[in-house]
């Protein structure tokens, strides 16, 4: 039998622990969390907390000045029988989706145009853009005064200049009227974001392509169709997504024009929140109306980035 | 450079001391000067003023800021106090509050409306102390302020002035066309305005919009009780859709219909904002409106050509008698606060009837009495159209009327249920039974939430 000295080979655990996490998350582990440290401090801080601090007050009843108490799910069950915030929640997609497919229709309108050969085309893509750099309050101010019966200029311009009509439309006391005025100061502020992405995109096509389809008797719809639209389609699911997130959160031109009247029939969700967090000043119910819809739009948002993920690896 | 140092180097370099003693007594010398200006800066700090910070209401009549403001400046420097004052107008005063409140750094004193003492309850000092030495110098309070100041048996405001509607009526319009001054809604102001109005010239009898506003809450809240009814019982229960049901669907039919059947509102009135009726008056559209005494304050200060065609009248009622709701602006102190004393001297010194005086005659009819003692101000016979406002106040309820005032009287004003209802059935299509019903299950949500409270 052999004898002798045999060092004790067997690795420590914590050299075999290193061992292992280098093995797991590289060899530089330790640098590459001292640089994520910072960003992730700042989103735990920033992003994390409040929102599950919201979560947590939107499940109790919070008063101003009052201790939260914790009630469950209560807010959540109450709103969803409450007729009111029923109504609010099929205006805002009824806002939502109409402003976002009219903005769609004419941004690519605008983009198309501004790709064509016309004369002083930055004079007219500054001009375009006017209504996208004015802000929001000063627009909505400016329509609140456009569509007022009595003294606004567009019943002016329809019954005393055009002779288009009679007599005034009460444009923002109707419900009908109500809502598509809303919508048309959106569309008015929003679609020159659209026209401009659309650009961009447009701009990034090669004109090989558009030659070589000519080439193979594509008429300006086709070449529209199958070169235009594939060529940006990212730059459109881009788009549409924070569009579709922006006008749903949108606060100022409804809450200026008409206040959710008249009698709720322009009543959205970031309206009613505001209504409940400072009219009312219930403020775990007005954090709940908030957080209500984001189970909805978590989903649009996964849909529509797996689309672009996997049109991506196509 | 110190002169002492000074010396000390010329020393040095005459060969008169060694390093090491220029070293020492250097150390010596820059420390006593560090020392001594330390002291100094202490004692001056001693000395610093205290600091007070306020939040004041930005009202229309402008005139009467700048006096408040110039009071306020005047008293801070007879007390050597700094006072730091920010202003909150209509439409972010509620926003700020609820800010300041949540994040722990409320004002130490804020000027508030009538609401005030009831929605931020949580967060005020009991003021009775003050409140009730200066109500009892002025005679006491008139009924309706002292409701709406006292919260649970305390005083948590100390009431300034009251703001009130009242009813404005076109005098040249009026006298033109041999028209009487309407006493009741229905049928004197509906008669008038029919008689008074011009269609065809965008000339309208009535404007009063039921959109939601503070005009259109306030208007319906009147007319309920006008009618009869109300939104609580005089016990604070609510009684909107149950025991008053039969009043309040009269007051609301009639409310609808001077829309929907007389005609005799423009068009577009249920688009209106709160100042959209001004602006329909002051630009020669309307003949008769409700509103504050602030729109006769723009019409006098500017000079306009309306001011002395235009005639103020007590607000017209109903079958039950004619019923208003006033405000009652008030200095409330914040729990955080450490400087209460100051802040309750303030108060004393700007309520005094010779500051207040002041602020009256810029006011224009706007800072109507809430004690019994400034009733008598001669300033309200100063102009013919001030009785109306005098009167008004003088017949004030509160809200919640019947009942209490109470956080869910509040909270029903705030959510602007009423003008909500009034639309449900103006563009939502609903019998005036059916939004007093969907009024009513809103209303008892409330009731029981803040019960809670």
């Amino acid at each position: 039998m052999r004898g002798g000295f045999h060092p004790d080979v067997t690795p420590k655990p914590r050299v075999k622990l290193e061992v292992t996490l280098r093995r797991l998350l590289g060899p530089d582990y330790r640098m590459g969390f001292l640089f994520v440290a910072p960003i992730v401090v700042l989103v735990l801080a920033l992003v994390a907390y409040p929102f599950c601090y919201a979560v947590y007050l939107s499940m109790t009843r919070k008063y101003v000045g009052m201790p939260p108490v914790w009630v469950g799910l209560e807010n959540y069950i109450r709103l969803t029988y409450d007729g009111f915030f029923q109504r609010a929640v099929v205006n805002s997609f009824t806002f939502t989706f109409a402003s976002v497919a009219i903005k769609t229709v004419l941004g690519m309108g605008m983009a198309l145009v501004l790709t064509s050969k016309i004369r002083f085309r930055s004079f007219w893509t500054g001009v375009l853009l006017i209504p996208w750099v004015a802000p929001t309050v000063v627009s909505a101010l400016n329509f609140l005064w456009i569509y007022d019966y009595s003294l606004g200029v567009l019943n002016y311009l329809l019954v005393h200049v055009f002779g288009v009509l009679s007599h005034g439309v009460g444009w923002l006391s109707e419900p009908g009227t109500a809502m598509s005025s809303v919508i048309g100061v959106n569309v008015w502020r929003g679609f020159p974001f659209f026209g401009i992405s659309f650009l961009a995109g447009m701009k990034a096509i090669p004109g090989e392509l558009y030659e070589a389809a000519a080439v193979d008797g594509a008429t300006v719809l086709q070449r529209f169709r199958h070169v235009t639209l594939p060529g940006i389609r990212n730059i459109v699911m881009i788009v549409l997504l924070l569009s579709t997130i922006w006008t749903f959160n949108d606060f100022a031109i409804i809450y200026i024009l008409t206040k959710g009247g008249p009698g709720g029939a322009t009543m959205v969700l970031p309206v009613l929140t505001y209504e409940i967090a400072f009219g009312a000043q219930r403020l775990g119910e007005a954090i709940a109306v908030a957080l209500y819809m984001l189970p909805p739009l978590a989903f649009v948002i996964i849909v529509l980035s797996n689309y672009m993920r996997k049109g991506r690896t196509r | 450079m110190d002169s002492r140092l000074k010396n000390l180097a010329e020393q040095l370099d005459a060969g008169l001391i060694a390093r090491r003693e220029f070293l020492r007594k250097a150390a010596i010398v820059t420390g006593g000067t560090a020392a001594g200006l330390h002291a100094l800066r202490g004692m001056a700090s001693a000395q610093a003023k205290t600091k007070l910070r306020l939040w004041l209401f930005k009202s229309f009549v402008t005139a009467g800021n700048d006096v408040v403001a110039k009071q306020i400046e005047t008293w801070a420097k007879d007390k050597n106090v700094e006072v730091e004052m920010d202003w909150a107008t209509f439409g972010d005063r509620e926003q700020k509050f609820v800010a300041a409140i949540e994040a722990g750094n409320p004002p130490d004193m804020a000027e508030m409306n009538l609401y005030g003492p009831m929605r931020y309850k949580a967060a005020l000092r009991d003021v009775t102390k003050v409140a009730s030495d200066v109500a009892a110098s002025k005679g006491g309070l008139l009924p309706f302020a002292e409701r709406l100041m006292k919260v649970d048996g305390k005083f948590l405001g100390v009431a300034r002035y009251s703001m009130t509607t009242v009813f404005f009526i076109r005098k040249d319009v009026m006298e033109a066309k041999g028209l009487k001054v309407p006493k009741v809604y229905d049928p004197d102001v509906v008669e008038f305005a029919k008689k008074s109005q011009d269609p065809a010239k965008d000339l309208w009898g009535f404007g009063q919009t039921l959109n939601r506003s503070d005009d259109g809450d306030g208007f319906m809240s009147n007319i309920l009780w006008d009618y009869g009814g109300g939104v609580f019982d005089k016990d604070g229960k609510p009684a909107i859709g149950t025991t008053f049901l039969k009043q309040n669907t009269a007051a609301l039919q009639f409310a609808v219909d001077t829309i929907k059947k007389h005609g005799i509102q423009p068009p577009g009135v249920m688009g209106w904002t709160d100042v959209s009726n001004n602006e329909a008056y002051m630009a020669g559209k309307l003949v008769t409106t409700n509103n504050g005494a602030s729109l006769y304050y723009a019409m006098v200060s500017k000079k306009h050509e309306l001011a002395p065609k235009t005639t103020l009248v007590l607000t017209p009622g109903g079958p039950a008698g004619s019923f208003v709701g006033s405000s009652c602006y008030n200095w409330a102190i914040f729990h955080k606060s450490a400087k209460a004393e100051l802040c309750e001297d303030l108060i004393r010194y700007v309520e005094d009837e010779k500051r207040f005086a002041e602020y009256i005659q810029v006011s224009v009819g706007q800072a109507g009495p809430v004690y019994k003692g400034r009733v008598d101000n001669p300033y309200w016979k100063s102009d013919p159209n001030f009785d109306a406002i005098l009167q008004n106040i003088l017949r004030s309820v509160n809200i919640g009327y019947p009942g209490p005032m109470t956080p869910a009287a509040a909270e029903v004003q705030g959510q602007k249920i009423l003008t909500d209802m009034a639309g449900r059935v103006v563009v939502g299509g609903l019998s005036p039974e059916a939004a007093l019903k969907e009024a009513h299950a809103r209303v008892e949500e409330i009731h029981k939430i803040r019960g809670k409270a």
